[in-house]
């Protein structure tokens, strides 16, 4: 069978005792693309791709990864997954080559086989020559990238990353973005969750935003952008308290929406040209000073945003 | 072969750390090191390890009874004496206990105490002028008096155990005599005398001072003689047992350790089985644990010329010893929530549990040396302990049958429970 499907989620729900974290979860991901989730930490996604890694049992519902059911067949969707988690997964006191000699043979490789890939894996993420040092000398970056190479070595055909770019620096994070983008080339279906939007954007085919253990949109960035229509964001910090000019604001001509939070509101608007003025002229009406001003186009931020009524980062 | 190379990988991260391979060989031989030297110092056949030569005072001041001015007794050994006072003094003097006291005689009660007060010598003997007559009247009690330095234990407690079991003897012979006159009617001296003779030569030796005194040596192990083994072999086993069951412990930890790292949930994530992954970090503490004890008694026996007994016995018992560590550590483990706990379970329930299994050493030759035998069977290491103590007193294969069976009894106990706690987190 050569179906386009790669992932199939059907209504998965988990709960640890009064905590839903996970709340009915639908999607689907085809083959050879790049899917993210994203929310939030603590909207679900982990304990998301924890289920579909056969981490978790569901409470309720199913996955089908390849023709592998999470629920009776385990093992298949085990063989045919790479899974790159959320914190650095591996031995510190082994080096690099010997980490990834004894994943590949936990994935079954062995004897020749196994050294090849090892040395190919080594230069993908290039660490050749630093292959024999130990790990617990790499910096943060180099660490994590031999955790994700450790998720290519049995050359899977979907592949999960729970936020690989938490705490490491631009320069690994920009490597392994890049790396991401490589795998999908090759024909890899990547599962990829995140919190940062820049990353789904640039990356994603198909992105869903999750929220409290659900998913609260999909669709592509451009799908998803049109839910908030072709407003801009404009972010703008007070000196004062926020309710002295919040509602004038919200009163003003194009100003669909307006948050606030620790002197910083948030303002969605058709058209920040026309807006911005009327904003400074309510302010200084209330005797209210403007420190900062920031415009944004329309983004997965302003989504969130318009969807949950909270910044992304909340 | 997954299990395998999971247990290769556990016993590479063990045999990199300092901190293991110190706490797995360097403690052990450490303070086995330690013990030899507090007792002489180590070698194969030590005959370096002497207890000091005690100097002792006596003042003999005993006028003789009427038994021993009646008839010259003339006492099996060779040794001539006047009195009872002068059969102390000779046997005091006997030049097979010369490595263990100096005798020098004085005049006067005050004299002897004053050499004492004065720490020229260790302690004092003094015999009163009656010591005799007391002893040759059947109804008396005659006492000796022995006054020693306080601030000496070793030297003068060894000159106390002489004087207890001599006068214990002697008590015995008088009772013999004692019993003759009640059932003879007699007191002839002639009489009193041959009893008396008859009494002190019956002793298979036949030797004066053995029966007199009868000093025996403990011997808990047949370590070629040497009394420095005799100490160090048992406390060396103990300590082998001991930090065999502390590393099942710490290794077995490496379960809780890899799930608080993440890389035990990523193995999950593999395709490989629950049970492959658990029976991988189980064979690994098991090696872990037959390569320290066998590294352990090897150097035990070339650095410290330890005799463990013959090979099937000692073969037999440590299989026992390594399948009770081991599953004692994934026991224990299995108890646990996180590693932080660890360190207060290994800290204080091993050491109590380590204590317990080794009073059996430390209580050697105490009264109640038996009853601290069995209470330390009740902790596996105790069972342990009891079977290298076994083959060092050269047990045979089936004398150490039962604290094999013991051993595994134990280890199929804390296995299966230790094996289903395990399992029930991580299904």
């Amino acid at each position: 069978m050569n179906q386009p499907i790669a992932i199939e989620v059907k209504n998965l729900y988990k709960a640890f005792g009064e905590t839903k974290a996970v709340q009915g979860v639908n999607f689907t991901v085809e083959k050879g693309e790049i899917f993210s989730l994203l929310g939030p930490n603590g909207a679900g996604k982990t304990t998301t791709i924890s289920m579909l890694s056969c981490l978790l049992h569901p409470d309720e519902g199913d996955a089908i990864i390849l023709g592998h059911s999470i629920r009776k067949d385990a093992m298949g969707v085990k063989s045919v997954l790479g899974v790159v988690p959320q914190e650095i997964a591996l031995y510190e006191d082994l080096s690099a080559r010997e980490n990834l000699a004894f994943w590949g043979k936990m994935y079954g490789l062995r004897g020749a086989v196994l050294k090849a890939r090892v040395a190919e894996v080594l230069a993908i993420i290039g660490l050749t020559d630093r292959a024999k040092d130990r790990v617990g000398k790499y910096s943060g970056g180099m660490k994590r990238r031999v955790n994700i190479g450790v998720a290519l070595l049995h050359k899977p055909k979907v592949i999960y990353m729970d936020d690989p770019t938490v705490g490491i620096d631009p320069q690994s994070r920009r490597s392994i973005l890049d790396s991401v983008v490589a795998l999908k080339n090759q024909g890899m279906t990547v599962l990829y969750t995140t919190h940062y939007m820049e990353e789904a954007q640039e990356l994603s085919d198909h992105i869903a935003i999750m929220d409290h253990g659900k998913i609260i949109a999909t669709g592509t960035n451009e799908d998803l952008i049109r839910i908030v229509g072709e407003m801009h964001r404009i972010t703008l910090t007070i000196n004062t308290e926020s309710s002295r000019v919040m509602e004038a604001w919200k009163a003003t001509q194009g100003v669909k929406q307006v948050t606030a939070e620790d002197g910083t509101l948030t303002l969605l608007a058709d058209d920040s040209n026309r807006v911005l003025p009327h904003l400074f002229e309510t302010a200084a009406a209330n005797k209210v000073r403007i420190s900062s001003v920031a415009v944004q186009e329309p983004n997965l931020e302003a989504v969130f945003l318009h969807l949950t009524g909270r910044a992304l980062r909340d | 072969m997954k299990a395998f190379d999971i247990a290769i990988k556990d016993m590479t991260r063990s045999f990199r750390s300092a901190f293991a391979l110190i706490f797995m060989f360097g403690v052990p031989l450490l303070m086995t090191g330690m013990f030899s030297l507090m007792f002489g110092g180590p070698g194969s056949n030590s005959q370096a390890f002497t207890l000091p030569v005690t100097k002792v005072v006596v003042a003999n001041l005993d006028q003789g009874g009427p038994g021993f001015e009646a008839v010259k007794a003339q006492f099996p050994g060779g040794i001539q004496a006047g009195s009872m006072g002068d059969l102390i003094e000779s046997v005091l003097q006997d030049k097979s206990f010369a490595e263990l006291m100096q005798v020098t005689l004085v005049d006067s009660a005050e004299a002897a105490r004053k050499a004492v007060d004065s720490q020229e010598v260790g302690a004092a003997i003094l015999i009163p002028a009656d010591f005799s007559a007391r002893f040759s009247d059947l109804e008396g009690q005659a006492s000796l008096e022995l006054y020693k330095d306080p601030a000496l234990t070793i030297g003068p407690g060894i000159i106390q155990s002489i004087m207890e079991q001599f006068m214990d003897s002697m008590s015995a012979a008088k009772i013999a005599v004692k019993v003759t006159v009640k059932q003879t009617g007699s007191t002839d001296p002639a009489l009193i005398d041959r009893v008396m003779q008859q009494y002190l030569t019956s002793a298979p030796s036949g030797d004066q001072r053995a029966t007199l005194l009868d000093v025996r040596t403990v011997t808990t192990n047949k370590q070629s003689g040497s009394p420095l083994l005799t100490i160090i072999a048992p406390i060396m086993g103990w300590l082998i047992i001991f930090y065999a069951f502390f590393t099942g412990a710490s290794s077995a930890q490496s379960i809780l350790k890899e799930d608080e790292e993440g890389t035990l949930p990523r193995l999950f994530t593999t395709p490989t089985s629950q049970t492959t992954i658990l029976a991988g970090k189980f064979l690994a503490v098991g090696l872990t644990v037959v390569v320290q004890m066998t590294v352990l008694l090897i150097l035990g026996r070339l650095i410290f010329g330890i005799t463990w007994g013959t090979l099937l016995p000692v073969s037999l018992v440590t299989i026992g010893t390594i399948l009770t560590a081991a599953t004692f550590g994934i026991f224990l483990n299995s108890l646990l929530k996180s590693t932080k706990q660890g360190g207060l379970i290994f800290g204080g329930l091993l050491t109590v549990i380590g204590m317990l299994a080794g009073i059996p050493i430390i209580a050697r030759g105490s009264p109640a040396a038996d009853t601290f035998s069995t209470i330390s069977l009740f902790v596996p290491p105790g069972w342990a302990v009891r079977g290298l103590l076994q083959t060092m007193n050269s047990a045979a294969l089936q004398d150490v049958l039962i604290t094999f069976l013991a051993l595994t009894a134990w280890s199929i106990v804390l296995f299966v429970v230790g094996v289903l706690r395990f399992q029930k987190r991580y299904a």
